[in-house]
């Protein structure tokens, strides 16, 4: 049996490659029909933007030939499919296998693998691969219990440690800073004002956190109403968002201006008469667009984008230095997983199953054995232990002979046998105890 | 026969707080997944380690043990976690407990030093009114103490906002709106205590002594405390008050009720000495 991983990510590769082999789900479909069909008897491909990998079961036959070959092979299929007429460098492309490739998939699904730390969309990718490759028919049993591991050890690094905590963009940290402020952003209103880009997505976040009420405002209105449309809100004069400082919680501004626009004395004024409410204001205008003084007001909160990108630098370290508990959970984890691998493997359950019948045989003489002379004693031992001889033979000789029988098929045959006659509790007591 | 556990309870105690703090320490400040798992089975030992202490003492000197300062140390401490623990179950917010527990850890540390053993209790304390006096003062307390805690967290929170410091207090406290809200609600319920306190404390005294002065310092000491947290209750619903003002007001009534309660009761004389 030979499990590997074949890709190319954001480290291996340039913009240019990875854009080239990207492959939609329709095209992931083709990719692993065609796999299966031509060369592997199980395969998923997980394709994202920053990485496309193919993970896959070689067959009998397959394990014997040339692993160069069988790559050339694969990554013809995936000009094919691409429809790429020039060949693909092959220094980009990673090959690992076995034990290498399913550390690599669990590592990726726990977004320590990821461009940004700690991502949280590509368990989500992942689960998409498995999906299309399930409902393709290129998922057998090996890639079923992969793909169940695979979610167990993401979950795991999710709660067990903070790898996926804390923003990591300049526009959640936004976010992150005003849920440190307020317990509801659904009981508070936010003035956007400039359509800048990262202002328009710090409000996206907001809306999708389920802010009260959106008002934006900008010196072009028709842009303040392209925003207000998929969001939600209202739209106000430019001239006129003075007013609105007394009545909403969050500020965003992003405004081009060479001087500042709201003054720490107009910002007294405004905390006066709204009774100190808290005020957060996010200036992420360059020049600033609020004076930097205003910070000193009670009760405002003011943050510029190098606040930011501190809230975003400190959460990044934090990430990092969660990786180490995130190895040990995928080690755990690939521990366990080669645990069951190794319990698929012909001679162990051969093992486990003579072991069985032997426990059961030796239990239920040892019940009767006081009923029986000394002499019979010893006959009966001969006599339970050729019938469980005899009763294995068939089994046995068919286990081993599995000659042509696809990967999946015999990953199959020996979880059957397994289910039948209850190894599988031995094999999970075996991993309890260690 | 009694007297050995309540002696080592006392002795246990302290220990038992220490060692719950420590782990929600542990919690807080380093992330340590098992003092995470940990920390709230803890403090429920802890919690019913005290009130076993409490019902042993009382069945071993046959009184309440509200009869001293060191015995309403004790019970305050208790109330104090006990609140937290009820606060804990409720809101889900876990982060807060290494500040709170420092409190009961002090008064029952300082109860367990000095608390002494009073089998004879005047016949005055033998009240229901004084009992029930006593057990709304004493919540009332606790809930000064909490909303306190909650307002020095607040305090701290905000000026990490202030001057963008982004670190494990920042991370770990829950918002300062939530933090706001805990310390508003704990002052409400402190507040109708002490009111109610003040009122069967009152209806007790003119029952109880003939000629008492009005003028004594703990009813002034109170009455002192009561005002503070009136006006700031007050200022917060008519005026709007928030935010980091109403939160040092907060900390400045429970010193105040800290006041009342300790220096008075030991250097000034006055009815309220019963022992």
């Amino acid at each position: 049996m030979k499990f590997f991983a074949l890709g190319i990510n954001h480290r291996t590769a340039p913009l240019e490659l990875r854009e080239t082999l990207w492959l939609s789900a329709a095209e992931v479909q083709q990719a692993v029909s065609l796999l299966k069909t031509e060369l592997l008897s199980e395969c998923a491909i997980v394709s994202t933007c920053n990485r496309t990998e193919v993970y896959g079961l070689l067959d009998g036959i397959a394990t014997q030939r040339d692993q160069e070959e069988l790559i050339q092979e694969m990554l013809a299929v995936l000009r094919k499919t691409k429809a790429v007429s020039h060949s693909i460098g092959r220094s980009h492309f990673y090959f690992l296998a076995s034990c290498a490739a399913t550390r690599h998939l669990f590592k990726v699904a726990t977004g320590i693998d990821s461009m940004v730390l700690g991502d949280v969309q590509i368990l989500s990718q992942i689960k998409e691969a498995f999906q299309i490759a399930s409902s393709s028919n290129t998922l057998g049993p090996f890639l079923h219990r992969l793909m169940q591991s695979t979610y167990h050890v993401a979950k795991r690094a999710r709660t067990e440690t903070a790898i996926a905590e804390g923003a990591v963009s300049v526009s959640y940290a936004a976010v992150e800073l005003v849920s440190k402020i307020f317990a509801d952003v659904s009981s508070k209103s936010a003035l956007l004002i400039g359509a800048g880009e990262t202002g328009e997505l710090t409000a996206k976040h907001l809306a999708a956190r389920g802010i009260g009420h959106l008002v934006v405002t900008n010196r072009t209105r028709s842009k303040a109403e392209d925003i207000v449309a998929p969001l939600g809100g209202t739209v106000v004069e430019f001239d006129a968002f003075r007013e609105q400082l007394e009545l909403v919680d969050i500020v965003i501004s992003s405004v081009t201006s060479p001087e500042h626009i709201l003054t720490t004395h107009e910002l007294q004024t405004v905390m006066k008469n709204r009774s100190h409410r808290p005020l957060v204001m996010i200036d992420l205008g360059v020049p600033r667009n609020v004076e930097p003084k205003a910070k000193t007001v009670e009760n405002l909160f003011l943050y510029d984008v190098d606040s930011l990108q501190d809230v975003v630098d400190q959460n990044l370290q934090r990430r990092k230095a969660e990786i180490p508990r995130v190895n040990a959970i995928v080690i755990e984890e690939l521990r366990e997983f080669s645990s069951w691998l190794k319990s698929l493997e012909i001679v162990p359950t051969i093992n486990d199953l003579r072991a069985h019948f032997e426990l059961i045989r030796s239990e239920e003489v040892a019940k009767h054995i006081n009923r029986f002379t000394e002499h019979d004693r010893e006959l009966m031992e001969l006599v339970s232990k050729r019938i469980i001889n005899k009763l294995l033979h068939n089994a046995t000789v068919e286990l081993k002979n599995n000659h042509g029988v696809r990967e999946s098929d015999k990953i199959q045959m020996l979880q059957v046998v397994r289910r039948l006659f209850g190894l599988e509790k031995s094999n999970e007591q075996d991993v309890g105890k260690r | 026969m009694m007297r050995t556990p309540v002696d080592i309870l006392n002795s246990a105690l302290p220990f038992l707080y220490f060692i719950t703090i420590w782990v929600y320490a542990q919690a807080f400040f380093a992330d340590f997944p098992p003092a995470k798992k940990l920390k709230t089975p803890l403090l429920i030992i802890a919690l019913t380690g005290h009130l076993t202490y409490i019902v042993l003492r009382t069945i071993l000197f046959a009184h309440p043990p509200i009869t001293t300062i060191f015995e309403i140390m004790s019970i305050i401490a208790f109330s104090i976690t006990a609140t937290y623990c009820w606060i804990e179950q409720r809101t889900g917010i876990k982060n807060t407990g290494f500040f709170i527990l420092l409190l009961p850890f002090t008064f029952q540390a300082v109860s367990s030093l000095f608390i002494q053993d009073l089998s004879e209790v005047r016949p005055v304390l033998k009240s229901n009114l004084l009992g029930l006096h006593v057990t709304s003062a004493m919540l009332g307390f606790s809930a000064f103490a909490i909303a306190a805690v909650y307002g020095t967290l607040y305090l701290m929170l905000y000026h990490n906002l202030k001057v963008g410091r982004f670190g494990i207090i920042y991370q770990r406290l829950p918002n300062l709106e939530k933090l706001e809200n805990m310390a508003t609600f704990a002052n409400i319920s402190g507040f109708g205590f002490l009111t109610l306190a003040i009122v069967i404390g009152l209806i007790w005294l003119s029952k109880t002594f003939e000629n008492v002065s009005y003028f004594d310092p703990k009813l002034v000491g109170t009455f002192f405390v009561w005002l503070v947290y009136g006006i700031g209750l007050t200022a917060k619903g008519i005026v709007g008050l928030q935010g980091r003002k109403i939160m040092i007001l907060s900390i400045v009534g429970f010193l105040t009720s800290f006041f009342s309660l300790t220096i008075i009761n030991i250097y000034f004389s006055g009815f309220h000495r019963f022992f």
